[in-house]
């Protein structure tokens, strides 16, 4: 979740309220205070709420939520003469375009801050890493209308931000740093996205890089927005936000035709919603009336509309709400959790314990009382550990992850006697005699099994403890089995046995192979036993 | 007073001579030294006897020193090595050379002229040979010489004398009885009735046996059945599932987006098997899409079916609960489920790929989301946690989201797990009407903050002696009950 910092001063200015009552009261609309600092605090916001990634958007907020104002925030919007124009051969490759002039814009350092900041979160939280979504601001007053925006042979040229000469678009993709960074989003293509003004000017090769040309500086007094991607809903979204937090910042929006519609559109969604499913979702009894005024109290426009019924108007910048349930859910935000009368239901039902579990459990008690201490190793493990040190091939139906992030978790165990062998390699300084046993997960094709495994290490273990022991399990288990001599080569010939039960190999005991031992790095024997508990 | 057979016998021996080393008085009650030492200790416990104890420091040859007594010191060497004169060169081959010829001259034993080592005639035994062959008769400068030489070093030898006192003495005279003790009592003697005439051994209390370890479960099982008991004793169903799940379940179902980030490969283990969906699954692409029946408007877009079809690691137990509730939509359902879940994090002290999560969900017609406020209290208070408390939260697939913390003295308010009602998206998709609550926590986070552990890894490849020492009825660090 991206880290969006506040500055005291500006969400002061913009709220009209101190710092303290501000951070007191912010992790109560939802977020974590990352720190404290002395001229801001960091603050990480839910992914779902955009709309707060800027100073902005949170001062609107927090007004609403501490009672300094009630109900939505209007954005007047105008019609400008500007047209942008997307052309068809971007269809396949980025298709969507929204945009806005934004005018009388008061860029002084702390708004730029805060406009980088959303622009940057929305990339990444909006964008999927740009890929979804880019954003560009312009300088407009550097520029001419009417704007194209188009696929362009990458051998065209010009000189991108932090840049002094003219690069192709194939030079910035492999030279310029924030080429190398999202160059993959549109390898491979035959054209490239390109915006330019009346005179051929780039303004813009989303989602890579602006132009040198339309710089943004605190002498910027007009802007012009563009925001590309591959998702409609998701570009208009990017839109929004960013419009609307430079409006209540007190800047001015004019609306830009692109392909013939006016953008942005900054009118609220309207939903009717029922108020006793509010009630009973949340379990609170608030009347129409007062859950308009909770409503208004979160920025929405509401009211009573029938016995059930209110009307809400939605923001256009809150692109989380999806569903009633997500506006219910800002009723019990408004209304305060703690206001609601906590309870158990009296939903009557009998607990019941897992067959598996319950067989676990039983396991454990068993081993516990052959004085086994109980180990709980990982399940990721890796050919090295489970196979090669323990001179058995790899199982074939053993699961291998696609990208592990180091040599040490690449598989899915098999088997658990490994891990045990590995535990005590880690505790070989410790007193002896130790004697370890795990049971648990083990999966082979697809499919998650039981195993249980133990280990007795000391100067005098061997084949017959590890035999005693399987008898003892096998009879407190209550299985008839049989023993046969054993093939397995992780123990020593002639001091090893398969346990058989209906005819069928259910599992393995014996002396640790030398070789294994040597293998593990272990110098004591050990003496172990390996069963397979699901049939 | 109780006497140890051991300890009268020495006391009466004692009280006929007075007073006399561990040896001797060994000799005499056919027992080693170092016994009569430990009778004597118990004995002048009592005030019976005094031990003394003295420390006398003497000289031993060191290696090199043992090897000149045997050979002769290397001046002695040299100046056999030679007849009544030999050229400097000739001698200046011999091992011992450089020491010896220094000696010789300094001893008087040659004259050296003209490049010729001639003998004096004069080359009695020097003080310091004779010493080598009698350490203890060498005088302190000889003494000095041999230390300086590194041929002798000093050793302590500690002496022990032992003494009756007035009591002790008192005791004696009295009289003790000198029936003999036994050890172990057979089971002849038991049966028999011999017991009754047997003087048993008494043992020393004060010392410590050595410690037994038994077999016991792992802490972090102790915690987890802990957690399990609480949730079967407020009548929940356990589950338990695969760790292997598809996309679909793990994260479709869930109504997390097919572009989410969580769901690539930078953040969850993938593997190259692939899964086939369920029947029903049309519902979930539609719900995706456009909110299928519901007031949703979806994620829109097209839900492409063969990326459900991937195979994960599940990355929470989310997905058994899913599965659980759309096997089972009539209500009521009350299940839990503990398992281990996988995220592709690089191991560290807080982060592992794979750790224990809890869920529990309700599902009945009339539960809201105080209920669930109400579950997370009563069951955080069993846990220990009295001091709970809610903040709104954001969670893919539940509607309102929460995020509890729990007061813990010494660091404050601390989130510990997530919970929510499951969005309609989730649950309109399998016919389940009636709304339901759900929460998840981090089990190896309880058990860091419960056990007091500063690295995770230590519950998966674990100290054996932490196992050892940590109690089975551990006292909870952290919370406040």
């Amino acid at each position: 979740m991206p880290v969006v910092s506040l500055p005291y001063k500006y969400l002061e200015r913009l709220t009209g309220t101190d710092r303290k009552t501000i951070i007191d009261r912010l992790p109560m609309i939802g977020c974590d205070i990352e720190r404290i600092l002395d001229e801001q605090v960091d603050v990480e916001f839910f992914p779902d709420r955009v709309d707060l990634y800027s100073t902005e958007g949170v001062a609107r907020a927090m007004k609403g939520f501490l009672g300094l104002v009630s109900g939505e925030e209007e954005y007047d919007t105008r019609q400008s003469d500007i047209t942008f124009t997307i052309d068809e051969n971007l269809r396949d490759i980025r298709p969507y375009l929204g945009s806005a002039v934004i005018r009388n814009v008061n860029l002084d350092n702390e708004a730029i801050i805060s406009l980088m900041g959303v622009q940057e979160a929305l990339h990444w939280v909006v964008g999927r890493g740009r890929s979804k979504v880019a954003i560009g601001v312009h300088d407009l007053d550097s520029i001419t209308p009417p704007f194209r925006y188009f696929g362009s042979p990458p051998s065209r040229s010009f000189v991108p931000l932090d840049f002094t000469e003219e690069m192709t678009l194939t030079e910035i993709m492999e030279k310029h740093p924030k080429g190398r960074d999202y160059a993959h989003i549109v390898e491979g293509k035959s054209v490239m996205p390109l915006i330019e003004d009346a005179d051929g000017n780039v303004l813009s090769f989303p989602p890579i890089i602006n132009g040198e040309l339309t710089r943004v500086t605190e002498n910027t007094k007009n802007i012009l927005l563009d925001v590309t991607g591959t998702d409609e809903r998701a570009v208009m979204t990017a839109v929004k936000v960013i419009t609307t937090g430079l409006i209540s910042a007190g800047a001015i929006c004019e609306q830009v035709m692109v392909n013939g519609k006016p953008c942005p559109d900054l009118s609220p969604t309207i939903r009717e919603v029922s108020v006793s499913a509010c009630n009973a979702l949340i379990g609170c009894q608030v009347s129409p009336d007062e859950m308009a005024e909770i409503l208004k109290k979160m920025r929405y426009g509401a009211e009573s509309a029938g016995p059930d019924t209110v009307r809400v108007r939605v923001p256009c910048y809150r692109a989380d709400i999806m569903h009633d349930w997500d506006i219910f859910e800002d009723v019990a935000i408004g209304y305060g959790f703690d206001n609601l009368n906590f309870a158990l239901p009296p939903t009557s039902t009998l607990g019941c314990e897992h067959p598996v579990m319950t067989r676990s459990g039983q396991i454990r008690v068993i081993c516990c009382g052959l004085g086994f201490q109980e180990v709980m190793p990982f399940t990721l493990s890796n050919d090295a550990t489970m196979y090669t040190r323990m001179q058995r091939p790899s199982n074939p139906g053993v699961l291998r992850v696609l990208h592990p992030i180091s040599e040490e978790q690449t598989l899915l165990r098999t088997d658990i006697l490994p891990l045990l062998l590995d535990l005590l390699r880690i505790n070989k300084r410790r007193e002896l005699p130790q004697r370890i046993y795990h049971v648990g997960d083990v999966v082979c094709d697809m499919k998650t099994g039981q195993k249980v495994a133990l280990a007795s290490t000391h100067p005098g273990a061997d084949f017959s403890e590890a035999y005693a022991v399987t008898d003892a399990l096998c009879r407190e288990m209550d299985l008839l089995y049989e023993v046969r001599e054993s093939s397995d080569p992780a123990f020593i010939e002639g001091r090893r046995a398969d346990i058989v039960v209906d005819g069928r190999v259910i599992g393995v005991f014996g002396e640790v192979h030398p070789e294994v031992l040597t293998a593990f790095d272990i110098d004591q024997p050990v003496a172990a036993i390996e069963i397979t508990l699901n049939r | 007073m109780q006497l140890a057979l051991n300890e009268k016998r020495l006391l009466l021996e004692l009280a006929r001579v007075g007073f006399s080393s561990p040896n001797e008085l060994g000799q005499v009650l056919d027992r080693p030294a170092e016994s009569v030492i430990q009778y004597g200790g118990l004995l002048s416990q009592k005030g019976l006897a005094v031990v003394e104890r003295s420390v006398t420091t003497h000289l031993i040859l060191t290696g090199e020193g043992e090897q000149y007594c045997r050979e002769g010191l290397p001046e002695r060497q040299l100046y056999m090595s030679f007849g009544d004169s030999s050229p400097m060169t000739e001698l200046n081959r011999h091992p011992h050379a450089k020491i010896g010829l220094g000696w010789m001259k300094r001893l008087g034993w040659v004259r050296i002229e003209g490049g010729v080592v001639t003998k004096t005639g004069l080359a009695e035994p020097s003080a310091l040979e004779s010493a080598l062959k009698t350490l203890e008769s060498a005088g302190p400068d000889i003494k000095k010489e041999l230390l300086k030489r590194g041929l002798a070093t000093e050793e302590e030898s500690v002496t022990y004398i032992i003494k009756v006192t007035e009591d002790g003495r008192k005791l004696a005279d009295a009289g003790l009885d000198l029936t003999e003790e036994t050890g172990t009592l057979t089971s002849d003697q038991i049966s028999s009735g011999a017991w009754r005439d047997l003087t048993l051994r008494r043992y020393d209390i004060t010392k410590k046996p050595r410690p037994v370890w038994p077999g016991k479960t792992h802490p972090y099982q102790r915690l987890i059945d802990e957690m399990r008991r609480i949730l079967l004793d407020m009548g929940f169903t356990e589950l338990y599932g695969g760790v292997v799940q598809g996309a679909f379940w793990n994260f479709d179902a869930l109504f997390q987006p097919q572009d989410h980030p969580a769901r690539e490969m930078q953040d969850t283990f993938h593997l190259k098997e692939r899964s086939d969906l369920p029947s029903g699954w049309e519902q979930v692409r539609d719900i995706h899409e456009h909110g299928g029946n519901t007031s949703s408007c979806g994620w829109g877009g097209r839900w492409d079916p063969d990326k459900a079809k991937a195979t994960v690691l599940r990355t929470h137990t989310t997905s058994l609960s899913i599965q659980h509730l759309a096997a089972n939509p009539k209500p009521p359902v009350k299940a839990f489920g503990i398992g281990r879940v996988y995220r592709r994090e690089t191991i560290d002290p807080t982060h592992l790929p794979e750790f224990e999560q809890l869920e529990g969900i309700v599902m009945d017609e009339d539960v809201s989301f105080r209920h669930l406020l109400g579950y997370l209290k009563e069951f955080y208070g069993r846990m220990g946690f009295s001091n709970v408390r809610f903040r709104p939260a954001y969670f893919p697939y539940t509607e309102p989201s929460v995020e509890p913390e729990v007061w813990i003295d010494g660091l404050g308010w601390v989130e510990l797990g997530g919970a929510g009602i499951f969005r309609e998206e989730v649950t309109a998709p399998w016919g389940i009407n009636s709304p339901v609550l759900a929460w998840g926590l981090g089990v190896s986070r309880v058990a860091m903050l419960r056990m007091g552990l500063s690295d995770l890894r230590e519950l998966y490849q674990s100290d054996i002696d932490w196992v050892r020492h940590t109690p089975v009825m551990t006292q909870p660090k952290g919370g406040d009950c």
